[in-house]
């Protein structure tokens, strides 16, 4: 389960970092500060941080970037990985053309 | 909607075994895969796998995975490819994708077996073309025929970094080295020994710092790091390479399992999120099993018996078997399975700090470190010992507890003996027996078996391994003899090369070098016309 995140908590001020030019989500292509600042926007969770910066919503679905995500939000808010959850799973589970999505046979 | 007693997801190692098990039971299977082509990640596999004759020891993956499709069609399995399962709904309904439709499906029992994703881990540059996954590096050069670069940077010495790394050297590559952060070798020594001998130099305690090269790889800056991970200033060092290959571990694909809403929980020994299964390899919803990688990582070994547990314990749940007849079966399954999970890379020991054998012998220290075995250290261990006065006698430089003993079964004189724990060090005896037939060379997956002849001549030994490059050499070639590490120790002269249909591509050399090398040379590098 999630830890709940005090949002009244101040982090601090946004601190730059020098790999926050490095690409996290290669499909998106979200840099390493840009989930670095969107922790500071408020985005304390990961469904959070994927709906605003959309990341793992690409071609990949997550499957590459999801852990970095999490370890990079988790490091920001000094928790472990793995007290964040993940961005829960849907169908469709694979990229899909909306047009073959539409065409269902029973 | 088409109904079947039985719908797998992923028809790989784990998929089709479960396929197999519930469809001789007289179950109505499907298999679904999105690939093209079933086998999951077995087609790639050309190296021959660990474990004893039931656990298709000695055998190479690929052959593996055609006998397991042969199996499947006769047992009457349906198998469906590229065929994308979408989601996973109440009920045990599934909805997949076939061409531009979906279909739906139900089943009364669904098994997941969807496998595993290679990892990545980020520097800047690691989006740059070049860089790639071991696991893409053995698709092209195993499936396809393309060679994935000239030069590459191996980062991970895991298991599938090392066997992915003798793989690009078998396919022409240069492997300008393997780097890993942690301060010792991940994989069997018998693996990391295999790609030392051919010259490949390990930097442990190193990690990649960034690519060099504008639009695609041309080098990489790697350094030493601390105990804390933290790259050493003043350790930097360029490596030319074309390309990079990330072996740096395996997630789980369980997000089809995580839709169902059945129990997940975090575990770092398994990989990541996993469904929460009981023995049968069944989750929180009855009728929904995951069996193999995406429960856990491991191999694809223990991934077959794990498919093979999870189809009969849905035979049974279905009505197709009795309790007696499944416990018997079952019970052997499970044997079967905590013997490849003995030994000290075994999944109970995973974290442990090992440093002696089951036999009480201090592990190698330079095989940890190095990759190689040191000579003093060898001549600890019983398989290298020397039982007779005169002639040819097996060397076996199979160190670690592993789960693994088709040499036992190879030598018909009886010579080696691994005993009924599988993961017991071979100890040589009565080696008067010793015909020099080779078949332990051939029969050992690491690759850790040589035959060595002192008395070849007055001055010169003959020294026999196991070769598996091409072009193959001839008797008469003449190269220099290779000691552990890679290095050239002196010139050696081709005396045979023993090739057959029962050896199953690896070729026996035989070289002949002067005796005072004999318990140094492990290979050879051939000496070519051009």
């Amino acid at each position: 389960m999630s830890k709940v995140v005090d949002r009244s908590r101040d982090l601090g001020p946004f601190i730059p970092h020098n790999d926050d030019e490095l690409i996290i989500c290669r499909c998106e292509e979200i840099t390493k500060g840009e989930i670095r600042k969107a922790v500071r926007d408020g985005m304390y969770n990961l469904t959070e941080i994927k709906r605003y910066l959309r990341t793992g919503m690409g071609l990949c679905q997550g499957q590459t970037c999801s852990r970095f995500v999490r370890s990079i939000v988790a490091k920001e808010l000094g928790l472990s990985p793995v007290e964040l959850d993940l961005t829960s799973a849907r169908s469709p589970a694979r990229p899909i053309e909306m047009q073959t999505y539409s065409n269902e046979v029973w | 909607m088409k109904r079947y007693e039985l719908i797998v997801i992923g028809a790989g190692p784990a998929g089709l075994s479960a396929a197999i098990e519930a469809a001789s039971w007289g179950m109505k299977v499907i298999v679904f895969d999105e690939n093209a082509l079933p086998g999951g990640q077995l087609f790639k596999q050309i190296h021959k796998f660990f474990g004893s004759k039931k656990h298709h020891a000695k055998i190479r993956g690929f052959r593996i995975g055609e006998t397991l499709l042969k199996e499947a069609e006769e047992s009457g399995v349906e198998v469906r490819l590229k065929a994308t399962v979408m989601g996973i709904f109440a009920n045990k309904e599934i909805t997949v994708m076939n061409g531009d439709h979906i279909e739906h499906f139900k089943g009364d029992n669904i098994i997941v077996a969807t496998g595993a994703s290679e990892n990545m881990i980020t520097f800047p540059g690691w989006t740059m073309p070049g860089v790639i996954g071991a696991g893409a590096a053995q698709t092209l050069m195993n499936l396809h025929g393309i060679k994935p670069g000239n030069k590459v940077l191996m980062v991970g010495s895991g298991n599938v970094g090392l066997v992915v790394s003798f793989q690009l050297q078998q396919a022409g590559c240069k492997v300008v080295a393997i780097i890993d952060a942690s301060p010792k070798i991940g994989g069997y020594g018998v693996h990391a020994a295999k790609v030392a001998r051919t010259g490949i130099p390990f930097y442990l305690s190193h990690t990649i710092v960034r690519t060099a090269g504008e639009d695609c790889v041309s080098g990489a800056i790697i350094a030493e790091v601390d105990s804390h991970w933290q790259v050493i200033e003043g350790t930097q060092k360029e490596l030319e390479v074309d390309t990079i290959c990330l072996a740096v571990g395996l997630s789980p694909m369980s997000q089809l399992a995580r839709l169902t809403g059945c129990d997940m929980f975090d575990a770092v020994e398994k990989g990541g999120l996993v469904p929460r299964c009981n023995e049968y390899g069944e989750t929180s919803i009855p009728g929904l099993f995951c069996a193999g990688d995406v429960a856990g990582i491991e191999e694809a070994s223990s991934a077959m018996i794990q498919g093979r547990i999870s189809g009969l314990a849905v035979a049974k749940r279905s009505g197709y078997i009795l309790a007696n007849e499944f416990l018997m079966r079952f019970v052997s399954f499970q044997e079967s399975l905590s013997q490849l999970r003995g030994g000290m890379f075994g999944i109970e020991k995973k974290g442990c700090v090992v440093t002696q054998t089951d036999e009480g012998l201090p592990l190698s220290r330079t095989l940890l470190q190095k990759g190689y075995i040191a000579e003093a250290e060898i001549e600890l261990f019983s398989g290298s010992k020397k039982c007779k006065a005169k002639g040819v006698h097996p060397v076996i430089e199979c160190t670690q507890n592993i789960p693994c003993n088709p040499c036992q079964d190879a030598c018909r004189q009886g010579c080696i003996i691994v005993g009924d724990q599988i993961t017991s060090l071979p100890i040589v005896t009565d080696t008067e027996k010793c015909s020099g037939c080779g078949m332990c060379i051939i029969s050992c997956p690491g690759q850790a078996i040589f035959l060595v002849d002192d008395d070849y001549t007055e001055d010169s030994s003959a020294i026999s391994f196991p070769y598996e490059f091409l072009p193959l050499p001839k008797a008469g070639d003449m190269g220099m003899a290779l000691d552990r590490s890679g290095q050239e120790i002196c010139p050696a002269e081709i005396v045979k090369v023993r090739t057959g249909k029962g050896m199953d591509e690896t070729a026996i050399v035989t070289m002949k070098v002067p005796s005072e090398f004999a318990n140094k040379s492990r290979f050879c590098a051939i000496y070519t016309e051009s």
